[in-house]
C-alpha cells in the first residue's frame, strides 16, 4: 500500500512539477530523417549519426516543486562530437508541436553551421552561442523569423528578471539579451547558481568521450548475445577513467559536487548479466550521471568478449595458404597504412557433402525455374541468312542497294531475324558477414546465421540456374592480423554437393573487418574477365572489430574499400538487416546501392529476387 | 532524337560562361581536326557550351541525343521506302560529314555498342566514314569535328565508356560553376533580382554536397535556370525551389521534407504569421 502511494504521489508531483507540455511533444524518431538531410545539407559532417542524448546535470537553482518532486536536475541539451549529433529524444518545451519541431531543426542547423576551428572549445558558453546564432542566421536568413518566433517563445517560458534576486536577474536578463540580440553579451554575470539551462542553445560543456563509442558496442554485445535492446539507445556519459592502481585509491564513490547525484566506478561485467539484471543495470544506468569504462592495455571489448579464442589448429577450417596483406584506411591521418590487414583464405574442414535441407526444396524448385528462363531468354539477332522473320531494315539496304547497283541481288541476303538466347555477361561475387552478431535470433526458432545460410543456399541454386559465373564466400576478423575469409564457392568451382556441404557447415565466426574483406573480394571479382561484375554484401551490421576499427574508422575504411572496388569498375550492393542501415550505409553504399531487408526471415527468398532485378538493370534489359 | 541547328549570321552568340581554357582548347582542337570529349553532371552546360561554340566558329551544329536504342544506321542513314523504289537517306553523323559541322553526339554511351564501328574510323588521322549499305566511304571535309559527351556520375552503375573509344578524343572535364560565374548565368537567363540569384547559387551548392549520400545527383544549373525563371515572374520562392529544385532530385519523402527544411532556411518560410 505504501509503495502504492508512493508511486501515485510520484506520478502526481512530477506531473505537476514537469514544466514542459507533453501533449505538443515531438519525438526525435519522428523527424530524424529529415533532420539528417538537413544537418548535412547545411555543411554538418556527413559521418555523423543522429542519436538521442541523455539528460546531463545542470547546476541552475530549482523550483521547490521540482525538488520535491526529484525532477528537474538534469536537461536534455544538443552537442556533437566525432561521431554523432546528440539531440534531445523528446522536446516538449513549448505548447505548440510546430515549434518543438522547429527547435530540432534550430539546434541542428547550430551544430550544422560550420563554425571556424577552435572557437567553441576556447570561447565561453555564451559568446560561443551567440557566435554560432548570429554565423547560421546570417547564412541562412530564412531562419530569421523562426529564430524570432522560437525566442519570442522561449522567453515567455523564463523567469521574468523582475522577480528574482539581483545577481541571478543579471544573469537571466544577459541571457535573454543574448537571445534576441546574438552577439551584444561579451561576458556572463558572475552568480551563485548556473544560469537556467538554454535548450535552444548548444551543451555548454558537452560531456567529452575519448573517441569510443560506446553505445555501439553496447549494441553489438547484446545483439551478440541474441537480445536486442532497442529501447535503450540513449547515451551514457561514458567517460573514460584511469583504471585505479592496486595500491593506490581504490574509492568507489566519487562525490560531484550537487549531493543529489554520484558517479560511481562501477565495475560490471555485463556479458554475464542476465535478461532482469540489465534492465536494472539500465535504471541504475540512468540515474548516474557518468558511467566509467576502464580502460587497461586490453581493450575493453575484448575483456568482455572473453570466450572468443581462436579454435585450436586442428579444429579450425584449412588455411589456404599463407595470408594475404592489405591495406586500411586511417581517416585521421588521412593516409593508407599499408600492408595493415591480413586475409587469411579458409576453407572449411569439417563440410560433408551433402543436399539442400528439405524445407528450402520447394522453393528453391521455383526459383530454378525462373532463373533458368533468365538464362534462356531468347533474342532477336538482326540481319541473318534465316530465322523465324522478316528484317525490313535489311530488306530495304538490299533492295536499294540492288537497285542502286543496277544489278540484282549484289548485296548479301541476310534478310531475317532469328531468336537466340541471350548469353549474360555477368560475374557476381556474393560476401557473406559471418561476424558472431549472426548469433543473435531472429525469431523463436531461427538465428541470423541461419537465414544466412538459408539465403546462401537459394542464391547459389539459383544463380546456377541461371548460368551466370558467381562464387561465395563469407568472412570474419578477430584484429587486423586474421581476417579470416571462408571460401564457399571459388569462381572456377562447379556447384554440386560439396559445395552444399559447405553451405551447411556456416557458422558464425568473430567480427567485421568489413574493410579488408571487401579489398580482397575486389581484388578476385576484378580478375574475372565478365562484362558486369556485381559485389554482394551480405551483412547484419557495421564494420567492427576489437580494437580500433569500430565507430567511424571502420565505417570510413569499408567506405574508403567500397570506392576502390568502383573505381576497379566493379558494382558494390550490400544487403542489410540492420535496422539501423539508413543512418551509416547511405555514406558506404550510397541511397541506390544498398537495400534493408525489414524482416530477416524473408532474406533467403528475397535475395534471389533482388539479384535478377539488380542484373536486369544493370544489363539493361 | 537529331536536330540541326545553323544560326544566321546576324543574330548573337549564344550567353555562354566560359570554366576555365575550354573555348580556347575547343578552338584549338578543330583546327588540328581532333575529337573532343566532353564529360560532367547534367545541366552544367555541356550542350550551352557546345552551341556557342558552332556559333562561335559559323558551324552548323548535328545533335545526336543518344539513348539506348539508337543504333549504328540511326547516325549513318537507312534505306527508306520511297515512291515504287527505296531511297537511301543520310544519317545525322553522314550529313555531318557530308557538308561540314559540329556532329555532336550527347550522353554517347547510353548508345548501342555498334555505334562504336562508325565513330572509330572519323576519330583517328584517317576521318573517314564507311557506310557499307551504299558502299561508300565519305572523307570528312576540314570543317568536320565530332564531339561526344557522357556524364560520368553514372558510369559505374550503368554503362561504362569503353577505354579503347576514351583514348580516341581529346577529353574536357566541366563542372558546375563558380558561385559568382553561376550567379551572372542566372542574371543573363532570367531577369531575376541578383540578391535572390545569389541566394538560390548558395542552396544548389549546399545540394551538391549532399550528392553521393542523400541524393544520386546535385542540383544542375539548368535547374537553376528554371527555378529562377520562375521566381522572377513573381512564383513564391520557397514553392519555386520545391518544383524547380528539390521535387526533381529525390522521390524520397523524408528527404523532401529535409530538404525542404533547407529552403525554408534560406528563403524564410511561405506561410505568414
Amino acid at each position: 500500500m505504501e509503495e502504492h502511494v508512493g508511486q501515485v504521489w510520484d506520478r502526481f508531483i512530477t506531473k505537476i512539477a514537469n514544466q514542459g507540455y507533453p501533449e505538443a511533444a515531438v519525438t526525435l524518431d519522428q523527424v530524424k530523417t529529415p533532420l539528417g538531410v538537413f544537418y548535412r545539407a547545411l555543411g554538418g559532417d556527413s559521418a555523423l549519426r543522429i542519436t538521442a542524448t541523455t539528460a546531463t546535470l545542470h547546476k541552475a537553482r530549482r523550483s521547490w516543486l521540482h525538488k520535491v518532486a526529484g525532477t528537474g536536475k538534469k536537461v536534455e541539451l544538443a552537442w556533437q562530437d566525432e561521431i554523432c549529433l546528440y539531440l534531445p529524444a523528446q522536446l516538449d518545451l513549448f505548447p505548440d508541436a510546430q515549434l518543438n519541431r522547429d527547435l530540432y531543426f534550430w539546434l541542428a542547423a547550430m551544430a550544422g553551421t560550420p563554425v571556424p576551428a577552435q572557437t567553441h572549445r576556447n570561447l565561453n558558453w555564451i559568446v560561443d552561442n551567440q557566435q554560432r546564432t548570429s554565423k547560421t542566421l546570417q547564412k541562412y536568413r530564412g531562419l530569421h523569423q523562426r529564430y524570432q518566433r522560437l525566442v519570442r517563445a522561449f522567453i515567455a517560458l523564463r523567469p521574468d528578471p523582475v522577480k528574482l534576486k539581483p545577481e541571478i536577474a543579471a544573469q537571466e536578463q544577459a541571457i535573454q539579451q543574448a537571445l534576441i540580440d546574438p552577439g551584444s553579451i561579451t561576458e556572463l554575470p558572475e552568480a551563485r547558481f548556473a544560469p537556467e539551462p538554454v535548450p535552444l542553445w548548444l551543451h555548454p560543456n558537452p560531456p567529452h568521450n575519448g573517441g569510443l563509442s560506446s553505445s555501439n558496442e553496447t549494441k553489438d554485445r547484446n545483439a551478440s548475445k541474441g537480445e536486442t535492446r532497442q529501447a535503450e539507445q540513449r547515451r551514457r556519459q561514458a567517460e573514460r577513467v584511469d583504471k585505479p592502481d592496486e595500491q593506490g585509491a581504490n574509492l568507489g564513490v566519487r562525490h560531484e559536487a550537487d549531493l543529489f547525484s554520484f558517479a560511481e566506478f562501477c565495475k560490471m561485467d555485463r556479458s554475464t548479466e542476465e535478461e532482469d539484471d540489465l534492465d536494472q543495470a539500465e535504471g541504475i544506468a540512468n540515474d548516474i550521471d557518468k558511467m566509467s569504462v576502464t580502460q587497461d592495455n586490453t581493450t575493453v571489448a575484448s575483456r568482455i568478449k572473453f570466450d572468443l579464442d581462436l579454435p585450436s589448429e586442428e579444429e579450425d577450417d584449412i588455411p589456404l595458404n599463407e595470408g594475404i596483406l592489405y591495406p586500411e584506411w586511417d581517416y585521421k591521418k588521412n593516409i593508407m597504412l599499408r600492408d595493415y590487414c591480413q586475409i587469411i583464405p579458409m576453407m572449411s574442414r569439417k563440410a560433408v557433402d551433402c543436399e539442400l535441407p528439405v524445407h528450402l526444396q520447394k522453393p528453391a524448385r521455383r526459383l530454378r525455374r525462373q532463373f533458368e528462363s533468365l538464362a534462356a531468354r531468347p533474342q532477336w539477332i538482326r540481319g541473318q541468312y534465316e530465322g523465324d522473320k522478316l528484317d525490313l531494315d535489311a530488306y530495304l539496304d538490299f533492295r536499294g542497294s540492288a537497285s542502286s547497283n543496277g544489278s540484282a541481288n549484289s548485296g548479301d541476303p541476310r534478310l531475317y531475324y532469328q531468336k537466340r538466347p541471350l548469353v549474360r555477361d555477368m560475374a557476381c561475387l556474393l560476401l557473406a558477414d559471418l561476424s558472431l552478431s549472426t548469433d543473435a535470433w531472429v525469431n523463436d526458432k531461427q538465428q541470423v546465421v541461419d537465414v544466412i545460410r538459408d539465403s546462401v543456399h537459394l542464391f547459389a541454386e539459383s544463380l546456377h540456374a541461371s548460368g551466370d559465373q558467381f562464387a561465395i564466400h563469407g568472412f570474419s576478423s578477430r584484429r587486423r592480423q586474421h581476417v579470416r575469409f571462408n571460401c564457399i564457392k571459388d569462381f572456377h568451382e562447379s556447384y554440386n554437393a560439396k559445395i552444399r556441404g559447405r553451405i551447411a557447415d556456416i557458422s558464425p565466426g568473430f567480427y567485421t573487418r568489413m574493410g579488408a574483406a571487401i579489398r580482397h573480394a575486389t581484388d578476385l571479382l576484378g580478375k574475372q574477365s565478365a562484362q558486369k561484375k556485381l559485389l554482394l554484401l551480405l551483412t547484419d551490421g557495421k564494420p567492427n572489430d576489437l580494437d580500433r576499427y569500430e565507430g567511424r574508422h571502420g565505417v570510413e575504411d569499408t567506405r574508403k574499400a567500397i570506392l576502390e572496388a568502383r573505381n576497379q569498375g566493379l558494382i558494390p550492393f550490400c544487403i542489410t538487416i540492420d535496422e539501423e542501415a539508413n543512418q551509416y550505409l547511405p555514406y558506404l553504399f550510397g541511397r541506390q546501392g544498398y537495400t534493408f531487408i525489414r524482416q530477416a526471415e524473408q532474406l533467403p527468398k528475397r535475395l534471389p529476387q533482388l539479384y535478377m532485378t539488380l542484373t536486369g538493370k544493370l544489363l539493361g534489359s | 532524337m537529331s536536330t540541326v541547328s545553323q544560326l544566321s549570321q546576324t543574330e548573337e552568340l549564344p550567353f555562354y560562361e566560359p570554366q576555365g581554357d575550354e573555348v580556347e582548347l575547343f578552338m584549338h582542337a578543330y583546327e588540328h581536326k581532333l575529337p573532343v570529349l566532353i564529360k560532367g553532371p547534367t545541366g552544367c552546360g555541356k550542350t550551352r557550351f557546345i552551341s556557342y561554340m558552332a556559333d562561335k566558329l559559323g558551324l552548323p551544329l548535328y545533335t545526336v541525343a543518344c539513348h539506348d536504342d539508337l543504333s549504328a544506321s540511326d547516325l549513318v542513314g537507312r534505306h527508306l521506302i520511297g515512291d515504287g523504289a527505296t531511297v537511301w537517306s543520310d544519317g545525322p553523323l553522314t550529313r555531318a560529314v557530308r557538308e561540314g559541322g559540329i556532329c555532336y553526339l550527347d550522353e554517347v554511351v547510353e548508345a548501342r555498342k555498334d555505334t562504336t564501328v562508325v565513330i572509330h574510323p572519323l576519330t583517328d588521322d584517317r576521318r573517314i566514314l564507311p557506310i557499307d549499305r551504299t558502299g561508300e566511304t565519305l572523307h570528312a571535309p576540314d570543317n568536320f569535328m565530332l564531339v561526344v559527351s557522357y556524364n560520368p556520375g553514372y558510369q559505374n552503375l550503368l554503362k561504362g565508356m569503353k577505354p579503347s573509344t576514351r583514348q580516341r578524343f581529346l577529353s574536357m572535364s566541366f563542372d558546375y560553376l563558380l558561385p559568382e560565374a553561376e550567379v551572372e548565368v542566372l542574371l543573363n537567363e532570367t531577369s531575376i533580382e541578383k540578391a535572390m540569384a545569389e541566394r538560390l547559387v548558395v542552396l544548389a551548392n549546399t545540394l551538391r554536397e549532399l550528392k553521393d549520400q542523400d541524393l544520386e545527383e546535385g542540383a544542375s544549373t539548368r535547374l537553376l535556370v528554371y527555378t529562377a525563371t520562375l521566381i522572377s515572374t513573381g512564383f513564391d520562392p520557397v514553392k519555386a525551389c520545391r518544383a524547380g529544385m528539390i521535387e526533381p532530385l529525390s522521390d524520397d519523402p523524408d528527404t523532401v521534407i529535409g530538404l525542404m527544411e533547407l529552403v525554408q532556411a534560406a528563403f524564410g518560410s511561405s506561410e505568414q504569421e
